[in-house]
């Protein structure tokens, strides 16, 4: 792939042609110094913007392009990727509390603990990705100018992208902790039966130990009913994210299809602005011809009492 | 993947080391160049959230922006870059240009750009549009220029040939390779063509076209559309040379507005090799295979739809929700070839296609002469044939058998008079006039030495596979020729003092007047078949039959208007 650059010869061309040219500009820059400074000002807040104009007096051009600061949507753009950053870590977290909790322990107390901290881990991602997805909807909220709103719908959609992927990274996630967790249930519920069994055959050996059994029975099906509660709470949290999902792919395009060509989305504003342009001169003639309605009826209405005005001096005649 | 994946690496580049938000400017060409490579949510992806065309005349300020402008280097957008620089609207400029500037040009750019905006200029070539891996045209106006002689008005055909040279060059800067250039012989504005480029890639810019040299050096070979006018008067049978004839295709993308019942949302289609699986696997499969194909496809998606119905327990929901994107994406795949196949299956039926393409096909490819006239009388009774498959049909007996019967061709043209053609019957005698016998280089009807014939006798008694499809465009033999090594130098020779020693690994095959999906179709068969060589076809534009017949109409016009 060759390419070549052009940059150097460009500059050289620029800095040469740039020391023929400012020897008549900046004598007048000195006098007008003050104009040259309110101006942008004036301007920047016409438009909206922010402007810190750079102007150097002494002739030397550089950065007479003022760098404006940009729009307050871009603030709620840039909260929401750091939002989906922190969303990023927390999963990380997650996904190691998940391991953790599903290696089998025998300590109770501590299973509790870290089913708690799973659960508020999960409510945390839930909530940010609720957040991210209501200030994805405000960026498009307010109109502005046509390249403006744009370029929010752009962005709105590229953040949209990537929530949906987290979402679903985040419920797949979900999804196999809870199949493990169900299997590890089973088997359980198996290994208890199973050892119930065989304390039943050795019943008739050793009754004594029946009532220790029976107690460990007690506590594994206290154990097991807490793990299906715990895998109840999963399947809401999962459940609510369906319906992230849902408002998400109204938002995010369609690979392969024709609004993902740039062609299109390019042409879209020029018909736009055709058909608005083709609305009014209809909107015009319509109005014309409205006018034209009215004189007929205001000529026919005097016809017709003129008429009845003859008619009136025939008979009073 | 060659010509796809060499404009997205161009794009990708000149994106990816420039942070920030950034706005993407481009020219009506370099539009369709773009697109076609690579899609909107990839761009979003490397954070350009803007499209703007060089032409825009919006003076809305948006600082915060850096943009990146990939522009033709033409007179048109020097103006454009000089009222965009003039008033820069973003924070900063990187140009790119898809192929070779002239100092000049970068003077006068240097000129224009009095507040510094501009940050690098680059020359990237792109200057192709890659619509499929082995496939890239040019969408030249004025495509019709190529069959007035040059010596008539040189000034109109400059800038076509120059465009044309500007594109194989930079097709073959994007590869990294300098070819021999061989030309057809008979053409005269295929050997001025081969002239320039061999003196601009050898002369002009040696330093550029410098690279590292292989054993065997790759081959350009330039040929005239004349040499086989055959192939674009053809009704084709496989799915993305039958969705050109029928509907057409402009940049990958299908315009079925036109057809009344077709639903909303497939209104405009894409056709892409490279985002499409299915398309991919099917679009030179021919009608009948196509047909089975969609029904399975169908299926499937009818099987996984029914078990979305039926949804009982909690998981089921939750399974759904989370295949629901793809499920979408293969619901709108799903009824875009249905829409597709229905368009199609009701044009063949209207028109009556299938026993007129017989009629074509027989004409193309075999060669007795009364079968031949009778054949076409017996189509041109048939009620419903339309008067523009009657002048193909004629035109293809024309080709055929010009020499043999003169009355039998004023015949034809009298009775396409009486007809109520839309084009002009003369059409007949400006084809022959263009891409007669004489004119063509190459044996089109691989009747011209007794070799051939014999091949043709073999291969007409171990019959066809499928009828529809016998015809095989001149290209076929071309490719096979230079497989083996044996391409006459009688027919095709080399420019200047270039000569080749071997049989070439890297072919591009330029036609001058355009190509159509057919010949892509071959090329992209035979590179499966011989992965030694690759061989990458080109044109100015893409013919279907109606653009064919247009531009012979056009040129027959500009005849006329100055009495030529």
């Amino acid at each position: 792939m060759a390419t070549r650059n052009r940059t150097a010869l460009f500059r050289k061309y620029r800095t040469a042609l740039q020391q023929v040219r400012p020897a008549s500009a900046s004598t007048s820059a000195q006098g007008a110094v003050v104009e040259l400074s309110n101006a942008p000002l004036l301007r920047g807040a016409a438009s909206g913007y922010n402007r810190l104009s750079t102007v150097d007096v002494d002739g030397s051009r550089e950065g007479v392009v003022s760098v404006g600061l940009p729009p307050p949507w871009v603030d709620v753009s840039e909260e929401v990727a750091i939002d989906m950053q922190k969303i990023r870590s927390k999963m990380g977290e997650l996904a190691k509390a998940h391991a953790r909790a599903l290696m089998p322990t025998f300590d109770d107390i501590k299973g509790k603990g870290q089913e708690h901290n799973i659960e508020l881990m999960s409510q945390d991602i839930t909530r940010l990705l609720k957040k991210c997805e209501q200030k994805l909807r405000q960026l498009s909220q307010d109109r502005g100018h046509s390249e403006d709103m744009k370029l929010r719908v752009n962005v709105q959609r590229s953040l949209a992208t990537d929530l949906q992927t987290l979402s679903v990274e985040f419920r797949k996630h979900q999804k196999g902790y809870l199949q493990r967790l169900q299997q590890q249930q089973q088997q359980e519920r198996a290994s208890i039966t199973a050892s119930y069994e065989r304390g039943k055959e050795d019943e008739f050996y050793d009754p004594g130990f029946n009532e220790q059994q029976m107690s460990r029975l007690k506590k594994a099906e206290v154990l097991s009913e807490e793990r299906e509660k715990e895998v109840q709470q999963i399947m809401e949290s999962v459940n609510d994210l369906a319906q992230i999902m849902k408002d998400l792919s109204t938002l995010v395009i369609d690979q392969g299809t024709i609004v993902d060509r740039i062609d299109y989305n390019v042409q879209q504003v020029a018909t736009s602005i055709e058909q608005g342009v083709r609305e009014l001169e209809q909107a015009e003639r319509t109005q014309k011809k409205g006018d034209m309605v009215f004189c007929v009826m205001v000529l026919i209405a005097l016809c017709v009492f003129m008429i009845c005005v003859l008619i009136f001096k025939k008979l009073v005649l | 993947m060659v010509l796809v994946a060499a404009v997205r690496d161009y794009v990708s580049k000149m994106l990816s080391d420039i942070a920030g938000m950034k706005v993407f400017v481009l020219d009506a060409q370099t539009l369709a160049i773009v697109s076609v490579a690579t899609s909107q949510s990839e761009l979003l992806q490397k954070e350009v959230f803007l499209v703007e065309k060089a032409e825009s005349t919006s003076s809305e300020p948006m600082t915060h922006l850096k943009a990146v402008c990939f522009l033709r280097p033409t007179a048109e957008n020097m103006q454009n870059l000089k009222e965009i620089l003039g008033q820069p609207r973003f924070g900063e400029y990187h140009l790119f240009f898809s192929n070779i500037l002239k100092t000049n040009f970068v003077q006068n750019l240097a000129d224009f750009d009095q507040h510094e905006a501009v940050q690098q200029v680059q020359e990237f070539y792109a200057d192709f549009i890659a619509l499929d891996p082995y496939h890239f045209t040019l969408n030249t106006p004025s495509n019709h220029l190529y069959m007035v002689p040059l010596l008539f008005d040189p000034t109109k055909i400059q800038p076509l040939c120059e465009r044309i040279i500007e594109g194989v060059s930079s097709v073959f800067l994007a590869l990294k390779k300098r070819p021999v250039i061989r030309y057809s012989r008979n053409s005269e504005i295929a050997r001025r063509i081969a002239q320039d480029a061999a003196r601009l890639m050898y002369e002009q810019e040696a330093a550029l076209f410098d690279f590292r040299r292989t054993e065997v050096l790759p081959l350009l070979l330039i040929i005239d559309r004349r040499d086989d006018p055959v192939t674009p008067l053809l009704n084709q049978w496989t799915y993305q040379a039958m969705v050109h004839e029928l509907i057409g295709i402009q940049d990958n993308k299908v315009d079925l507005r036109e057809y009344s019942r077709v639903p909303k949302d497939q209104q405009e289609v894409v056709l892409s090799s490279e985002q499409d699986p299915f398309f991919r696997s099917n679009m030179f499969e021919n009608f009948g295979d196509l047909g089975m194909n969609v029904k399975k496809m169908v299926d499937t998606f009818q099987s996984q739809h029914k078990s979305n119905q039926n949804i009982q327990s909690l998981e089921d929901m939750a399974r759904f929700v989370e295949n629901y994107p793809e499920f979408r994406k293969m619901q709108g795949n799903v009824s875009k070839h249905v829409a597709l196949m229905t368009e199609m299956s009701r044009l063949v039926d209207e028109r009556k296609l299938m026993s007129v393409s017989q009629a074509e096909q027989e004409l193309a490819c075999h060669s007795s002469q009364a079968a031949a006239w009778d054949e076409l009388n017996a189509q041109w009774e048939l009620p419903g044939v339309t008067d523009d498959e009657k002048l193909r049909l004629a035109m293809l007996y024309a080709l055929r058998y010009e020499r043999e019967n003169p009355q039998q061709l004023q015949e034809l043209v009298d009775r396409l008079n009486a007809g109520r053609s839309k084009y002009n019957s003369n059409l007949l005698y400006s084809l022959l006039k263009q891409a007669g016998e004489e004119k063509r280089t190459g044996d089109l009807f691989s009747n011209r030495d007794l070799f051939n014939r014999a091949r043709t006798m073999a291969r007409g008694l171990k019959g066809v596979e499928n009828v529809y499809t016998q015809h095989q465009p001149l290209v076929f033999h071309l490719i096979e020729s230079i497989v083996k090594g044996r391409l006459k130098d009688a027919d095709y020779p080399f420019v200047g003092n270039h000569a080749q020693q071997g049989k070439p690994q890297d072919v591009v095959i330029f036609i001058i007047g355009g190509t159509t999906y057919a010949e892509s179709r071959v090329v992209a068969l035979q590179n499966a078949a011989n992965p030694g060589t690759r061989v990458l076809l080109g044109g100015t534009v893409v013919h279907n039959s109606k653009s064919f017949l247009r531009d012979l109409e056009e040129v027959q016009r500009v005849g006329r208007a100055s009495i030529y």
